[in-house]
């Protein structure tokens, strides 16, 4: 990457001593600057265009298991030194000031945004969600209301260390979303939502186009009209591809998470080498695919993205780490220390996360459940870790009757124990599908892109959360 | 640095451009926090933070922009960023800042801003957490170890100005303790937590309190499993009632009502329940987390009851909502400087009722008295409400056996119609609240 940091590095280099002042053992100066563009569209005119621009450093003094950290939007000298100072008080020694030096090292090339989103006229941006929108309404009569958003920035990220680490990344990022509610017989409103994007630069969009996006939350809002309340209770479920990876992320990503093994917090924890799924199950979370939402090349500690496998054919083989639970913990970071901005110390997070396929094709797997809930679209989840419990609301999906797929079911909720639910995958797609581009990924307060992935899946004895009562038709 | 004066340049650099109206929102703040583990320090954290949003009218069109960045040349930049941006959107005669008559006088509200919050030490912050884990800890030694626990606190200040003659600032702080324990019996692993938030550091509650509650509630887990499927009366603990009401009230937003994307839309005026069901939404509260004198684009703060015995009575507005609905502006414009105004609560709460919530758990045979959720909870477009619940099973009016892996589920207008007691219970733990609230019959869906 060409660009230079806002600051000198020879004054990166003084700070990292300073931070050193009290001891410890590392020191990390993470600097940040990041242009963000957003155009919203609803009642079919664009409402507002903006752009905005944040900048600022954070510090990080590591002394064990301790963690000192300052930041501050203000880049001079004495902002820059106070963050220093204050991030160095979590040791409580005393230690000769030694200077620091670092060396620029090259990072990897995953992606590459070129111009910068960030450079592209906002009318053209403005272009795509009017044409989302005309999509949108022209694909069906009953669709009532649309919103459309267009949201990008351009992030630029530099890391130094006092091991004489420092590297720097450009991280684009874009999404093209749509809302479309439908209106049916009785004023009865549903709703859909489709986008994508990526690490992808504006081109993306001439294949990926603004059509698609809208025609398809347009056809999710209609197809839900009419759907039949969710019976609750266990059952067979059919995942479709792609989305529906965020089960995964959910189920059994959170969980692998370094900080929640080390802490013991984790129901994986003390799990490597045992069969925590079933053997159809092998789990990767991937850095490096080209373009992705959740791609990096170096994560916020400056470790390079990478590609590692989490659960193989059943067996749990690693987790993910970031350089302090690795080094607590005497293993190897995997590039998965991620932070939302310059406003929080790093965490272990997933990047792309999916689900390798099998053997069994789409349509076998509908055709092999007897009765049964086929999950098409999913809204939101979440999971708590220690006790495995994870929950997700399924925007669109069909009951299966004798292996074909029948009527809308709306106010289905999935809910399982990660760990059980991976035990009773019982068929895998041979249909590998990343999902569009959605993902948003919240912990400890932080929100990350990130990437989900799965082929067609049958699970077997999920409950799902309905509001009838099997063998009680009607209210 | 004279932040009414750095809004009022840019104000003026604004019109110079051509912008018909203009409007500076600048926060500044700082916050600290601290997080301990076994005995120690994990994590101290300090910071300070600024930034301006810049909202623009330019034929009719609205542009915005903002920036932490307080160079003087890069926020002129910005300034005439967010005029080029209007250019892009489409011109609406309903676009506009809020006249002054509009706007009003600023509330007066007290209770904003303790000077000892403002000047709490850091190693204030360290006892409390270390106090929290030991009070923790001597609970129960099934109390393994803390996903999380801290102490934390944040002064921040709000300056507006606009071209429509609105100016006005204020300071506020808040200081919090949380708590996340995990329990274990060798089997399972439960985790619960308790916290506080509040205006003032007299008003918060004593760190063991906050650590001895998170242990009691994450040992009661243990042995969790699931229960059949069932339709049973469901007890919702005040944590929970209040996320419930906060999912009324955001389908009370005017903008959803305006284009009839919420279950509320078509139903002002009419009974939604019993007549013990007033919830009310006042961003004047005294010492309220929600509390300002002035809401996002400079409204005077007020107190708005959206449902009053049972009977749905407003909605929230902001005034640009509030124009396209010829309503009148509630104050309820939400935004932080990277945002434009959107609508949201203040200080919201459903007021409590006469009963004791030991009673209200007393009368029910067989039921299920929720103390977690996960999911996001109700659909404004439809109702339809389905989360994940943890909590206890209710037997012979007794708190029973643990549950988990279950899902709780209804309609909103359902379940709303379906409260048949309100617990007197109603506290402030942050902006949203409620007292225990019971729903005569639910679905629970387990195996």
């Amino acid at each position: 990457m060409a660009e230079a940091p806002p600051i000198a590095p020879q004054l990166i280099e003084r700070l990292l001593a300073a931070a050193m002042a009290k001891g410890g053992e590392l020191a990390e100066v993470y600097l940040e600057r990041t242009v963000a563009t957003a155009v919203m569209l609803e009642e079919r005119r664009i409402k507002s265009a903006q752009c905005g621009l944040t900048q600022g450093v954070g510090v990080r003094v590591v002394c064990g298991p301790k963690v000192g950290y300052a930041y501050s939007d203000d880049l001079e000298d004495f902002a820059l030194f106070r963050a220093a100072r204050t991030a160095a008080m979590v040791a409580q020694g005393r230690a000769e000031a030694a200077p620091v030096k670092v060396t620029r090292s090259p990072s990897p090339s995953y992606y590459r945004v070129a111009p910068p989103l960030s450079e592209v006229e906002v009318s053209r941006k403005a272009e795509l969600v009017l044409r989302a929108d005309r999509a949108a309404h022209a694909s069906d009569r009953r669709v009532k209301q649309v919103i459309a958003t267009w949201a990008d920035q351009s992030k630029r990220i530099w890391v130094a260390n006092t091991q004489g680490r420092f590297v720097g990344d450009a991280q684009d990022l874009c999404r093209l979303a749509v809302y479309a509610v439908a209106e049916g017989k009785g004023g009865e409103r549903r709703s859909g939502f489709h986008g994508g994007g990526g690490r992808v630069p504006f081109t993306h969009f001439d294949s990926f186009t603004p059509e698609q996006v809208g025609q398809e939350a347009a056809r999710q809002a209609v197809a839900t009209l009419g759907a039949v309340e969710a019976e609750a209770g266990p059952t067979s479920v059919v995942l479709a591809p792609g989305w529906s990876g965020i089960l995964l992320h959910e189920a059994v990503g959170h969980g692998l998470e370094a900080d929640f093994i080390r802490k013991g917090t984790s129901l994986f924890a003390g799990k490597l080498g045992e069969k925590v799924a079933s053997e159809k199950v092998t789990v990767i979370d991937d850095g490096t695919m080209a373009g992705s939402r959740g791609s990096i090349n170096v994560d916020d500690e400056g470790n390079i993205g990478e590609w590692k496998v989490l659960i193989e054919n059943g067996v749990l083989r690693g987790y993910m780490f970031d350089s302090l639970n690795a080094k607590l913990m005497g293993q190897r970071p995997t590039g998965s220390a991620r932070r939302e901005s310059f406003k929080f110390p790093t965490v272990p997070r997933m990047t792309n996360t999916y689900l390798a396929p099998g053997d069994d094709s789409p349509e076998d797997i509908v055709r092999s459940v007897r009765r049964g809930l086929y999950c098409a679209h999913f809204g939101g989840g979440q999971v708590d870790i220690s006790n495995g419990n994870f929950v997700f609301e399924v925007s669109e999906a069909y009951e299966i009757d004798r292996g074909r797929l029948g009527r809308p079911v709306k106010g289905a909720t999935l809910i399982g124990v990660g760990i059980d639910a991976l035990k009773k995958v019982t068929m895998v797609g041979n249909d590998p599908t990343p999902d569009p581009g959605l993902g948003t990924c919240g912990k400890d307060g932080q929100n990350v892109p990130v990437g989900v992935g799965l082929p067609t899946v049958r699970i077997d004895g999920l409950t799902v959360g309905g509001t009838r009562v099997r063998r009680r038709k009607g209210r | 640095m004279d932040y009414r004066a750095l809004a009022k340049r840019l104000l003026l650099r604004a019109k110079r451009r051509g912008a018909r109206q203009a409007e500076a929102f600048v926060q500044v703040g700082r916050e600290s926090s601290c997080r301990v583990r076994d005995g120690q320090i994990e994590e101290l954290t300090q910071a300070t933070a600024k930034g301006v949003g810049i909202r623009v009218i330019w034929r009719g069109r609205l542009g915005f922009a903002y920036s932490s960045d307080f160079e003087p040349s890069s926020l002129d930049a910005f300034v005439d960023r967010a005029v080029e941006l209007a250019r892009t959107a489409a011109p609406n005669p309903f676009n506009g800042l809020p006249t002054k008559e509009e706007a009003g006088r600023p509330a007066a509200v007290g209770g904003l801003f303790d000077r000892e919050v403002a000047e709490l030490p850091s190693e204030w912050k360290v006892r409390a957490a270390l106090e929290m884990e030991k009070a923790g800890r001597a609970v129960d030694p099934r109390i393994r170890t803390f996903e999380s626990l801290g102490a934390g606190d944040s002064v921040s200040e709000v300056y507006l100005a606009s071209s429509e003659g609105l100016a006005g600032q204020y300071a506020g702080t808040s200081v919090y303790l949380y708590a996340s324990p995990v329990a274990s019996d060798g089997g399972q692993l439960q985790t619960s937590y308790w916290y506080d938030t509040k205006r003032f550091l007299g008003e918060l509650e004593p760190p063991e309190r906050v650590g001895s509650e998170a242990a009691r509630r994450a040992l009661r887990m243990l042995g969790a499993r699931k229960v059949k499927s069932q339709r049973v009366p469901v007890v919702f603990e005040p944590l929970l009632a209040a996320s419930f009401v906060g999912a009324v009230a955001a389908a009370a937003n005017g903008d959803a009502v305006h284009k009839k994307s919420s279950f509320l839309a078509s139903r002002l005026g009419q009974r939604l329940g019993g007549v013990w069901l007033t919830l009310v939404d006042d961003g004047t509260l005294p010492g309220g987390l929600g509390s300002a004198p002035f809401d996002g684009e400079g409204v005077a703060a007020r107190r708005t009851t959206i449902i009053r015995g049972g009977v749905l009575e407003a909605f929230l507005y902001d005034t640009f909502t509030a124009r396209k609905a010829r309503a009148r502006s509630t104050g309820n414009a939400s935004r932080a400087y990277r945002s434009l105004p959107g609508i949201g609560t203040r200080n919201l709460f459903l007021e409590p009722g006469n009963r004791a919530p030991q009673d209200i758990i007393r009368e029910v045979k067989n039921g299920f008295f929720v103390t977690a959720m996960l999911g996001q909870g109700a659909n404004i477009v439809t109702g339809d409400y389905s989360r994940g619940a943890n909590g206890l099973w209710i037997r012979d009016g007794e708190l029973a056996e643990p549950v988990q892996e279950v899902t709780v589920a209804g309609n909103a207008i359902e379940m709303l119609d379906g409260i048949d007691a309100v617990g007197s219970d109603l506290e402030f733990r942050g902006s949203t609240a409620a007292p225990t609230l019971r729903f005569a019959e639910l679905t629970v869906s387990g195996e």
